[in-house]
């Protein structure tokens, strides 16, 4: 592995790798959006991880899940922006959508209960429950199955990001 | 919209004589109406079945959680409804998520439980992903090489293209090919991890750009389809008891247009002089010998039907006669030692073969390699080369 630098924050320095952006209309226009962008994406991510495939077939399946989530934002303006980057054996995904300032809290509530300690039981707690799946469920499982870290910076202009880093390339064998 | 949305992305099924509810492909609704009938069936199969229920996701490439918690969702009520019902999940070990997120299940209903569907997906898998077959695959690769790498522009072979290699083994081809033709991209795949891992470290040494390795099971890969100019898989047809299916999904990689490359053996037409009897009378005896574990060592001059029956067309044969004049006859003599100490060794010992058998198993093999060796000797090795083309 070449040498690691550091940024100013102190934290590791993460190498861009690819971004899109978009209208949220256009994205919000067709919920296949979701899934053309997840698998496009991955596949592009993925060419110089040791197993490509699979690499893939892992970021699609987290990638979309945070693709379904900015779907379902109620803003109908502004932009999609997806940005890929990478640290080592971890790729950080960040995904910036509109959003309304209770969507924003919710968000904000949502990622501190899956950096807390039972997020594996919120998580089983939720699967075995009566409710239907809400968006928690889906960054409680990025956490518990893909050992995703999360969190939650705020963009300009009534927009969030979410940050999330998933060290894929170790989960493989 | 494309033609692409409006094609069925997943399918569901229920196989009633095995009482096994299977899944595939991608499963990734917007709501879960649209799931509709595979949930109807999943829920028609829970009211027939007694005893076990499998639920088969092998194929299973995505499945995003509003889907996940629908399907889960039944299981989990009906475990709760009939205790006495128990649940089978079957997964892929290349699906990476699979088994960790329907792993969550046995977690909370007992009565689910997950199996790794692995290892046994042909008889004799045992005997071939081991690494004690990387030396003679190393050997075996250099010999037929000369031959191929005239053999493959024939068979639709051009720098540029993006090809794979299926049952690439450790990697060796792949590597003789991006040197010597330059594809642009070369995927090579195969389902032992410790080949993968030499092949691996091959190109790191080496320097090797432009060839992904990755691990899969040939009979249901992770690829998607028509993506590939030409898909290659040598020697390897004739391991699987059912070819018809790896062909499948050779033919379903390859781009329309596109070309599979199959190379195959016919054992039984080894062939030496001095000696020629007893060589004869052993690989006779090979031929039976993997016909034992449900592998057709003599599937080369069938190749012509098998493209045929998968619905290829321009289909081109051709074959070769790997000897001990191609270069160093120690290395064909190498590789015939190599088969003696596996199909002599373990195989035969296997099959519960006594040793008046094996002496004179092992004489044939003994008697191949004096005729390799013998300053006048002439020794082979025949290979069957099959293409065909996938129709637009
Ligand atoms: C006889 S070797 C041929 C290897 C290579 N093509 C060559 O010519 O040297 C067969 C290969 O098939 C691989 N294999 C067996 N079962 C497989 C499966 N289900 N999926 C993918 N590869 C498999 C084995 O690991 C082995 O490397």
């Amino acid at each position: 592995m070449g040498p690691v630098h550091h940024d100013l924050a102190g934290g590791p320095t993460f190498e861009p790798m690819i971004q899109i952006d978009m209208e949220i209309k256009t994205f919000v226009s067709a919920w296949r959006h979701c899934d053309y962008v997840s698998t496009y994406m991955a596949r592009m991510v993925s060419q110089n991880r040791s197993d490509s495939v699979r690499h893939s077939n892992l970021f699609s399946s987290a990638f979309n899940e945070l693709l379904e989530i900015a779907f379902r934002t109620r803003h109908a303006d502004g932009e999609l922006a997806c940005r890929v980057s990478r640290h080592g054996a971890t790729d950080r995904i960040e995904l910036k959508f509109p959003c309304v300032p209770e969507e924003r809290q919710f968000y904000e509530e949502a990622v501190s209960q899956v950096a807390g300690f039972e997020a594996s039981e919120r998580y089983l707690n939720s699967v075995s429950g009566d409710l239907a799946p809400s968006r928690e469920v889906a960054l409680l499982e990025l956490a518990v199955d893909y050992n995703a870290t999360l969190r939650v910076e705020e963009a300009d202009g009534g927009a969030i990001k979410l940050v999330v880093d998933l060290p894929l390339e170790g989960l493989q064998h | 919209m494309s033609p692409y949305d409006l094609l069925p992305r997943f399918k569901a099924q229920y196989d009633a004589n095995n009482q096994e509810f299977s899944i595939s492909g991608v499963v990734r609704p917007q709501g879960i109406d649209e799931l509709g009938p595979s949930i109807a069936l999943l829920r028609d199969a829970i009211g027939r079945v007694r005893g076990v229920l499998y639920v088969n996701v092998r194929r299973l490439t995505q499945m995003n959680n509003a889907a996940f918690h629908a399907f889960s969702r039944i299981i989990i009520d009906a475990c709760r409804a009939r205790p006495e019902l128990k649940f089978v999940v079957i997964t892929s070990s290349v699906v990476g998520w699979t088994s960790r997120k329907f792993g969550r299940l046995s977690g909370i209903e007992p009565n689910i439980t997950i199996e790794e569907y692995d290892s046994q997906f042909y008889p004799g898998q045992g005997f071939l992903e081991e690494g004690r077959f990387v030396p003679i695959l190393r050997t075996q690769t250099k010999m037929t090489w000369r031959h191929e790498r005239a053999i493959l522009p024939r068979h639709g072979m051009r720098a540029g293209m993006v090809m794979a290699d299926i049952c690439c083994g450790i990697g060796d081809f792949a590597v003789l090919v991006q040197k010597e033709f330059q594809p642009s991209r070369i995927v090579a795949l195969d389902h032992s991890i410790s080949s993968l891992d030499y092949a691996r470290r091959v190109m790191r040494e080496f320097d090797i750009r432009g060839i992904e390795y990755t691990y899969g099971d040939a009979s249901e890969m992770l690829l998607d389809e028509a993506q590939f100019d030409l898909v290659t898989c040598r020697h390897s047809l004739q391991i699987f008891n059912r070819p018809e299916l790896i062909l499948k999904e050779l033919y379903r990689i390859c781009k329309p247009g596109g070309r599979v490359y199959i190379t195959n053996e016919k054992n039984s037409h080894c062939l030496g002089e001095p000696r020629a009897e007893s060589i004869r009378w052993t690989y006779n005896e090979v031929a039976k010998l993997f016909g034992h574990f449900e592998m057709d060592v003599e599937l080369g001059p069938k190749s012509r039907r098998y493209l045929i029956e998968a619905g290829f067309e321009d289909i081109r044969v051709e074959t070769f006669m790997v000897t001990n004049l191609d270069g160093d006859p120690q290395d064909f003599a190498d590789v015939i030692a190599a088969w003696a100490d596996v199909y002599a060794g373990e195989m035969a010992t296997r099959r519960g073969d006594g040793p008046e058998f094996v002496a004179r198993f092992r004489q044939g093999f003994q008697d191949h390699i004096f005729a390799a060796l013998h300053p006048k000797g002439y020794a082979g090795w025949p290979i069957w080369v099959a293409s065909g083309r996938r129709p637009q």
